[in-house]
């Protein structure tokens, strides 16, 4: 090793995340470098301070209190929607039920779950795809939140789907004809638990969506709608492909678009070729 | 709930102001009891929790802003280099940032450059360095490879060394 050290091996040193190989090579090249010396000690004391410093806040005893009273009530009325009513309307004395309350309650679950083991496929399925929304979810709030363009930026659906060609491994159709007031932005290349996956871009008036489409050897069924965070998720397989539709708009819109983008993979409605 | 410091003080670096970050505990609270049973018993429950704190920043509006301000740049930082950044001249720099932070044991100054960073770099500084937490738990917390992790934490180093930099001016004295 006659070069520095790289960063990362620096960062790595000090945060003790180097293998045994690793180790012995980093500590032959310190023991004649006094340059990365200096700086893996550096970054030690710097880690060492920075440890203490970032512990600054400490939870006031009312978020507490509030939080034993949501756990009381979550345990009570599950109902997400009365959660939000609870967490606006002032405390009541009834429900201070304390730490115990909550552990307890966690404590129940935790029983439930070793009891629901022979469910537990089922649940991993469930789990499996709960982290795909996730996923879809992140991914559309990064394309929201960036103020880069498209990878392919038109809104002719001719230039859209060749732009694919090579970079996915199957292929998709656009609907000839959209529903109203929807226009096509572009699309970008992007990745879903480690696939490569088509990320079409729409607009719904002024509401942004996202289709991502991805391949799938199950038979086309359309799911329902589920929601994340306040954004509508949509998921359809048709034609070997399986789509997922999220935004903010209102769910017969995007329902409109679910079903348009559908049939041009099986092939009920003119496609672009 | 062991927990609740943690998330509260890492909740509060993030969203930077007391509001924001009870609203963003009690929010992850809620999500944590409501998907429970989603929660494999035996793997990794800090990471578990932090990842559903994290999610519920980015969706806030101050993690939205946030998003917009930063472009990470991964690529830039993929352990493949020699680390001449940190050389220049081969020589041993003995008036660092962090060797006056300890010589002068100055909290405030790390704090005051701790807030300079940006939410991305800053996140990674407090789950490594703060939170103890392995790349493992990190990347699992982010959803991100492991190499992203170390090269995020470094990136995020030689920011904090940086604002470390304009913190210190040469001449200051600082409080011991």
């Amino acid at each position: 090793m006659t070069d520095h050290l790289s960063p990362g091996f620096l960062t790595a040193l000090a945060d003790g995340e180097l293998s045994a190989d690793q180790l012995a090579l980093v500590n032959e090249h310190l023991a004649g470098c006094p340059s990365c010396t200096s700086s893996a000690l550096h970054q030690s004391l710097l880690k060492s301070a920075t440890a203490k410093a970032g512990q600054r806040y400490t939870p006031p005893p009312h978020l507490q209190e509030r939080l034993m009273r949501l756990a009381s009530q979550t345990s009570s009325q599950p109902d997400a929607s009365t959660l939000r009513v609870a967490h606006l309307s002032p405390s009541r004395p009834s429900w201070r039920l304390g730490w115990a309350a909550a552990a307890a309650m966690l404590l129940v679950s935790l029983s439930l779950v070793l009891l629901q083991r022979a469910d537990r496929r089922t649940e991993n399925a469930s789990a499996e795809q709960a982290a795909l929304v996730t996923e879809v979810f992140d991914q559309h709030i990064a394309t929201l939140a960036a103020s880069l363009p498209p990878q392919v930026l038109s809104t002719d659906r001719h230039t859209v789907k060749p732009w694919f060609q090579g970079k996915i491994p199957f292929s998709f159709n656009l609907p000839e004809s959209l529903p109203r007031d929807t226009t096509l932005d572009g699309a970008n290349l992007t990745y879903l638990h480690s696939q490569p996956v088509a990320q079409l871009l729409f607009s719904i008036g002024r509401h942004r969506v996202s289709v991502f489409l991805r391949q799938n050897p199950g038979v086309g069924t359309d799911k329902p709608i589920a929601e994340h965070s306040g954004f509508l998720v949509m998921e359809f397989t048709s034609g070997g492909l399986e789509g997922f539709l999220i935004s903010d708009v209102d769910p017969a819109r995007l329902g409109e678009l679910a079903i348009a983008i559908a049939q041009a993979q099986s092939g009920d409605q003119k496609q672009s070729k | 709930m062991p927990l609740l410091p943690s998330l509260y003080n890492v909740a509060f670096w993030l969203s930077r102001n007391a509001a924001d970050a009870e609203d963003l505990v009690q929010e992850t609270f809620l999500k944590a009891l409501r998907g429970f049973a989603a929660f494999e018993p035996g793997s990794n429950f800090k990471a578990w929790i932090f990842r559903i704190l994290r999610n519920t920043y980015l969706t806030s509006r101050a993690g939205l802003a946030a998003r917009r301000t930063v472009a990470l740049e991964d690529e830039l930082w993929d352990g493949n280099d020699t680390g001449a950044a940190l050389h220049p001249e081969s020589a041993i720099d003995r008036e660092t940032p962090e060797m006056n932070l300890i010589r002068l044991g100055d909290r405030a100054a790390l704090q005051s450059a701790m807030e300079m960073l940006p939410a991305p770099l800053l996140e990674m500084i407090l789950l490594c360095d703060v939170e103890e937490m392995k790349y493992r738990e990190i990347a699992t917390v982010l959803e991100i490879p492991i190499g992203t992790v170390m090269s995020r934490i470094a990136r995020a180093r030689a920011a904090l060394r940086e604002a470390l930099q304009s913190t210190m001016t040469p001449g200051k004295e600082f409080r011991v």
